[in-house]
């Protein structure tokens, strides 16, 4: 019987070695909000380099970090950088690559029938919001951002994200730069407690809540808003400035934090950045891999994985926009490249190309 | 390892055997051998299939508890009673024994709250939205089970019997959508106004129509914006998942009825309605299994509830504001829990739905055929 097992594997193995034949294999899994980018890199990448075979699978960051440690996959995604203990677990820092790959916004939408101007918002002014301590559109703060508009006295529904998510990281840290007893009473992270309102799944989720609710405030990603046309408005930066998202502005958030990344372990805030142009609730999403490939099954393999992540900080960005994410700048990209060029395969070098 | 899979290969050798095993009569002597040979191993397999699924069982129960373990251990009993679940780690002033806050060299001295999980809002969620699900479908269902039995005409009985056991097998995700897109709008621009200006102003209904929030320190009463997903909303979606099982179980169980009870009651003059009364009371305890069977239904549904019950873990004794079920909380979470705490107390919670619908099958099981066999012995 067993002999008999052992012959079904053996064949199984032959018959699945053939079809990966001259084929070298990459798994990838974690962080959702990058998904649709990183599938249409894998699109283009392999029309390119055709031997190679990419599949990324979108379970979430935990997910993707979780991957990564058992090693069963050989990049992983994660909205938010490797935290403290995540990092030991994966060996400390100088075992681990973690390059930004792309950057988003996230947006306040809002459902108020009849209003036509964009409202403008404040970091103090949603604070509050989701604090519970403004209950209705016509409240002095808000008039106060936006004189013109004759706001409703309706009152607001706050909607947020119930899945852990890299969007609620974002979304709570640049709150609590606005507010100290945001920071206090919700504080920070992939899942906090909030005190008001109601939560839906995902972006869709979300966006559900605020397009059936009149009065919701919802905060979504910038991309999703984009295609589905959802409707929101700017928020007051760092120096002032109310900016609307925009690949654009995130980018320029981007490049402030240029100066925060050292090493090989890249992690930068770029919440709350200064510049008249950068959109101030922005953050990087991460792609994370061994600084010693000796995780993947061959060197073919770990110079694959090396020239993809090339590829996708470089040509890759150009894809980026089309899909309303934010292009890295030149000077993350040079840090990156920095990071990249670290990678090793079993103590030797991989980066020339 | 090497038992089971000898055993398995028996098992398959076993299956064609019995296939080819045509004249007896022809073969006596090797009859009696090759029968009893058969038997022990179609037996085996059988009871192998058996053991497998209490070993199933066993395994989901022991892997729940093992991944639980940080947090029973953590939190202990009071996982069960606490209202806070909060996953994330919150920075505050740290407070002295006279509740004023500590000041160290001109700065305030912080303190680090960890993580708290409780999981009562959603045990209370998950407990009422059953409940009120089956105040809205055990009427219905038992009303469309009587028509099916005692009034229905032949040429319906067939078509409805089908479309309810269809409307079973539409994927909850579907159930999910519709309520999400169709039932929650209509909810909240036409059921729920109409129903707050009819009750709001009754004395006593007040609390059905605002909650208490906590602005900063202190808690306000604040109108709820009705918006059609809350517990209401997410209980009618639940109501029209579970009515088609009660309505097919309870058909079941009607059926069951001994003619001559129900003609016993009607030659004693009993009207149609006393007489279904009768039925009812015979068969109650099947019945009741029939609910019980449709309340595991309705705690365990994720998909469809996630969707439309306003994902807020709270207890607000009002029916029109978002709730959070044990189910839709995982559905929620569990993807991007990455501590290893909120891991074990989404398991924690995960355990106990597990071992509560096993409490409501097995009560459920009991009454429907064990208890009382006249009664329905379909399943």
């Amino acid at each position: 019987m067993l002999a008999l097992l052992k012959k079904t594997a053996l064949a199984v193995a032959v018959l699945g070695s053939s079809v990966a034949l001259g084929q070298v294999r990459l798994q990838g899994a974690g962080a959702t909000f990058p998904e649709p980018l990183y599938k249409k890199w894998v699109t283009a990448y392999q029309a390119k380099s055709s031997q190679v075979m990419i599949d990324y699978q979108g379970i979430g960051s935990g997910g993707g970090i979780k991957g990564i440690t058992e090693k069963t996959v050989d990049f992983a995604g994660s909205d938010a950088p490797l935290s403290k203990s995540e990092l030991e677990a994966l060996g400390g820092a100088d075992k681990v690559v973690q390059i930004p790959s792309t950057a988003g916004g996230i947006v306040p939408a809002y459902n108020l029938p009849g209003i036509t101007t964009e409202l403008k918002f404040s970091g103090e002014v949603l604070a509050d919001i989701y604090l519970g301590k403004i209950a209705s559109w016509n409240d002095a703060k808000i008039k106060e951002l936006n004189p013109d508009v004759n706001l409703p006295a309706t009152a607001i529904t706050p909607a947020w994200r119930t899945d852990g998510s890299g969007t609620n990281y974002v979304w709570t840290n640049y709150l609590a730069t606005q507010s100290e007893e945001f920071k206090g009473s919700v504080g920070t992270g992939k899942a906090v407690k909030w005190p008001v309102g109601q939560g839906g799944k995902g972006n869709p989720g979300v966006a559900a809540i605020v397009q059936q609710t009149p009065g919701a405030i919802g905060y979504i990603e910038q991309a999703y808003a984009d295609q589905n046309k959802i409707f929101y408005g700017s928020v007051k930066n760092k120096n002032g400035q109310f900016v609307k998202a925009s690949p654009a502005a995130v980018s320029v958030a981007g490049a402030g934090a240029v100066e925060m990344m050292k090493g090989s372990v890249i992690a930068a805030d770029i919440w709350n950045q200064p510049g008249d142009q950068a959109y101030p609730i922005a953050s990087f999403t991460y792609l994370i891999v061994y600084k010693d490939l000796g995780n993947v099954k061959s060197k073919e393999q770990a110079a694959a994985l090396v020239d993809f992540l090339k590829w996708a900080v470089h040509d890759g960005q150009q894809l980026s926009s089309e899909l309303d994410y934010a292009p890295l700048a030149a000077g993350v990209q040079a840090k990156v490249d920095a990071a990249i060029a670290t990678i090793s395969y079993k103590g030797s070098a991989l980066a020339q190309r | 390892m090497s038992q089971s899979s000898s055993d398995a290969l028996g098992a398959a050798v076993a299956i064609p055997a019995v296939l080819g095993y045509k004249s007896p009569q022809s073969r006596p002597q090797r009859r009696f051998a090759f029968r009893v040979n058969s038997d022990t191993l179609l037996q085996g397999a059988a009871l192998m299939g058996a053991l497998c699924i209490l070993l199933m069982l066993a395994s989901l129960l022991a892997v729940l508890f093992y991944a639980a373990l940080p947090a029973i251990r953590n939190f202990g009993f009071g996982f069960l009673v606490s209202t806070e679940w909060r996953p994330n780690e919150l920075e505050q002033p740290k407070r002295g024994p006279d509740g004023k806050i500590l000041i160290q060299d001109g700065e305030t001295v912080m303190e680090t709250m960890p993580p708290a999980f409780g999981a009562l809002p959603v045990i209370y969620g998950t407990a009422v939205s059953s409940a009120l699900s089956l105040l809205f479908a055990v009427p219905l269902s038992l009303g469309a089970a009587l028509f099916l039995i005692r009034a229905a005409p032949r040429f319906m009985k067939g078509p409805v019997s089908f479309l309810i056991e269809f409307l079973a097998a539409i994927p909850s995700i579907a159930y999910g959508i519709w309520g999400l897109f169709v039932l929650a709008p209509f909810l909240q621009q036409y059921v729920e106004p109409k129903l707050k200006t009819m009750l709001d102003p009754v004395p006593g209904m007040h609390w059905m129509f605002q909650s208490e929030v906590m602005v900063g320190a202190h808690a306000i009463m604040r109108p709820l914006s009705l918006t059609g997903r809350d517990m209401f909303g997410g209980s009618l979606v639940l109501a029209i998942m579970i009515i088609p099982i009660i309505t097919a179980i309870s058909r079941d169980v009607l059926n069951q009825v001994p003619r001559a009870q129900i003609e016993g009651s009607v030659a004693l003059g009993a009207t149609w309605w006393q007489s279904s009364k009768e039925m009812l009371k015979f068969s109650r305890s099947g019945l009741f299994g029939a609910v019980m069977l449709g309340l595991a239904r309705a705690a365990g549904e994720t998909m469809a509830v996630t969707m439309v019950i306003g994902n807020n873990n709270q207890i607000v004794p009002s029916p029109f504001a978002p709730a959070q079920t044990m189910s839709s909380l995982l559905a929620n979470e569990f993807a991007e829990a990455s501590t290893t705490l909120h891991r074990a107390a989404l398991c924690e919670v995960a355990l106990i739905l597990l071992l509560m619908s096993l409490i409501f099958n097995v009560v459920a099981r009991w009454l429907v055929v064990g208890k009382n066999s006249r009664a329905g012995a379909t399943h």
